[in-house]
């Protein structure tokens, strides 16, 4: 079986699952978060239950709409927090000490290998990168799991996404992720997963290969999943001190389709054109093309390794004057790292604009909303119509360092010109 | 159990921020289930004017009962509920699609409202025509056109059960009340 396959067979107790079998799962960790968290409850209460089945097992986090935009926002909080202290909840991350969910489930340890986790969040995937099984469900499915600790899971079959190589800056993961989904199309990996594999995911940083795993949802994908080494039980072991055992595909397991990809024919940085993450181009086809805004953040990309990339490019220039430059820390940890290196006050000096730890301008939560006809140069995951404002807004996706460098020229630019 | 409806025929792609935009997300009381389903419903395709891929006249004259028919990669993106819920609070009681992504399949189901999907339907379907499913059997019907077809879906053995129910919450007291009732037996 591939690694999937044996973390559901083990979490359905079974000996062997195979493709496309219906399993019931128990769930190791269940998130919730300010954006659909109220709803959950909601939905909780009206299955009539008093008490969650583990409160161990839930981590909520206030991500999408803080600090609180408005009355409506407040108030599910507001239910949220109630929820969390009747329920005896722990692991809960108020604004200010957490940040994106998907980053906090991995950089405070909840997230283990084999473990199973579902989110109330479709890039719930990102966890993957610690070799967990972990996808996204909707509201109603997660008060039923909040009551029984388990979920239904179509058995997905493994496409294997085998990298070699070794990227060379500026090109970074996220133009890896742009050409992979390009191959892939938005339902290549419909209901399956995919297996991130080869020595260029070895060769790489955590932060990269979350990258890969936060994307795999904009294929279709289930779930995407690495198999921990390591990198990855050494930065588990500095942040949690819970035993965890590491599984691993079998040599004989079976792939749904094995996808071969090298770092050296990646020739240049990619940008996915709207509305579409699979449309990806090499950022001289689209050179030229006037932003009005450049975000640099995300479950996707707001991670130190981002920023540093980011600020390398900044560093002592000034960004365009008719540009807003946004730059938004995917948590607390990355922001506190940010600031010692300098890297803030970088992006202060260059004229970018910080915001707290939170989603902000990757959907239309909170801040940095597109007005009509305004373009965005954007490290987030999804490009769709409408995905961030006005319906005839368009949003470009790239790397953090191709955003940097159009930040400072005001359109979209090649970052090799600054390495 | 059958369906019968009239046709809405979607274009491919439709997503969720299409299906419910983002700013809507934390609007309407979810404690309360007529202003939600209200706002839920009044929220859904708000940029509608702007999308091919929905047909003209849909958000005015869709009424209980139809069934929409699209092309490929229906529900794309979010696990907002509300993508779905919007639908459904609409009046739309089934989708059929040539593919329908993952969490928006599951999250129309859980509201007692099948997702079927097989590669290929739309091309059966025009906007108007009325349709039937039924769905122990696995069989779609063109009313107007009268071919038939067949479809297998993958999903859990007691999901026809739950959309009898109305959906996974309805389902899950239901299932609750009978190990009472069996406890209180004993």
């Amino acid at each position: 079986m591939t690694l999937v396959e044996k973390i559901l067979a083990k979490k359905a107790g079974k000996k062997v699952v195979k493709p496309d079998e219906i399993v019931e799962i128990s769930v190791d960790r269940a998130m919730i978060h300010d954006a659909l968290g109220a709803h959950t409850i909601a939905r909780f209460r009206e299955l009539g239950v008093e008490k969650v089945w583990d409160p161990a097992k839930i981590v909520v986090v206030l991500d999408h709409y803080v600090p609180n935009k408005d009355i409506d926002t407040a108030k599910k909080c507001l239910n949220i927090k109630k929820f969390v202290l009747e329920q005896g909840i722990e692991n809960y991350y108020e604004v200010g000490k957490g940040g994106i969910a998907h980053q906090v489930l991995v950089e405070k340890g909840h997230v283990l290998p084999g473990m199973t986790l579902v989110g109330v969040d479709s890039h719930t995937t990102t966890s993957g990168a610690m070799g967990a099984f972990a996808t996204g469900i909707g509201v109603d499915e997660m008060a039923v799991v909040f009551k029984t600790g388990k979920l239904w899971e179509r058995v997905p079959g493994t496409i294997r996404i085998n990298v070699e190589g070794k990227l060379k800056p500026p090109i970074m993961s996220k133009d890896l992720m742009l050409v992979i989904l390009k191959r892939l199309g938005i339902s290549g990996a419909l209901f399956k997963s995919l297996q991130y594999t080869g020595s260029a995911i070895r060769g790489m940083s955590i932060e990269s290969r979350m990258v890969l795993t936060n994307m795999a949802i904009e294929s279709g994908a289930t779930n995407g999943i690495i198999e921990p080494d390591q990198k990855v039980i050494d930065f588990l072991k500095a942040r949690m001190n819970q035993r965890f055992e590491v599984v691993h595909s079998d040599p004989d397991a079976e792939y749904a389709e094995t996808l071969e990809f090298h770092a050296d024919d990646i020739k240049e940085p990619m940008v996915a054109v709207p509305p579409k993450p699979s449309n990806a181009v090499g950022v001289t086809e689209v050179e030229g093309t006037k932003i009005d805004q450049a975000f640099i953040g995300t479950c996707t990309n707001g991670r130190l390794e981002d920023l540093r990339i980011a600020a390398r490019i900044l560093k002592g220039r000034k960004v365009d004057k008719f540009t807003k430059v946004i730059v938004i820390p995917a948590s607390q940890e990355v922001l506190k790292a940010a600031l010692a290196e300098g890297l803030i006050a970088t992006f202060v000096e260059a004229g970018a604009v910080v915001g707290p730890p939170t989603c902000g301008p990757c959907m239309e939560a909170h801040m940095g909303i597109l007005g009509p006809g305004e373009v965005c140069i954007s490290t987030a995951n999804r490009n769709f119509q409408g995905r961030v404002g006005d319906v005839t807004a368009k949003i470009y996706l790239a790397s953090p360092a191709t955003v940097a460098a159009s930040a400072l020229k005001g359109k979209i630019s090649d970052p090799r010109e600054f390495f | 159990m059958e369906l019968k409806g009239r046709v809405w025929k979607f274009g491919k792609d439709v997503d969720t921020d299409e299906l419910f935009a983002g700013r809507f997300i934390m609007g309407g009381d979810e404690t309360s289930q007529s202003q939600y389903q209200e706002f839920i419903a009044r929220s859904g395709l708000s940029d509608v004017g702007h999308r091919e891929n929905v047909p003209k006249g849909f958000l005015a004259k869709v009424r209980k009962g139809d069934i929409i028919v699209a092309e490929e990669n229906f529900g794309i993106g979010s696990s907002r509920q509300q993508a779905a819920e919007t639908l459904k609070f609409k009046g739309v009681q089934a989708v059929v699609a040539d593919s329908i992504h993952r969490i928006f399949f599951r999250n129309f189901w859980n509201l007692g409202c099948p997702a079927i999907d097989l590669p290929g339907i739309s091309a059966e379907f025009e906007t108007g025509q009325e349709i039937a499913i039924n769905l122990r059997r696995g069989t779609i019907k063109n009313l107007t056109t009268g071919k038939r077809f067949e479809f297998r879906l993958i999903i859990p053995t007691w999901f026809i059960d739950m959309v009898e129910a109305g959906g996974l919450i309805p389902y899950h007291k239901s299932l609750h009340n009978v190990k009472s009732k069996n406890q209180s037996a004993k």
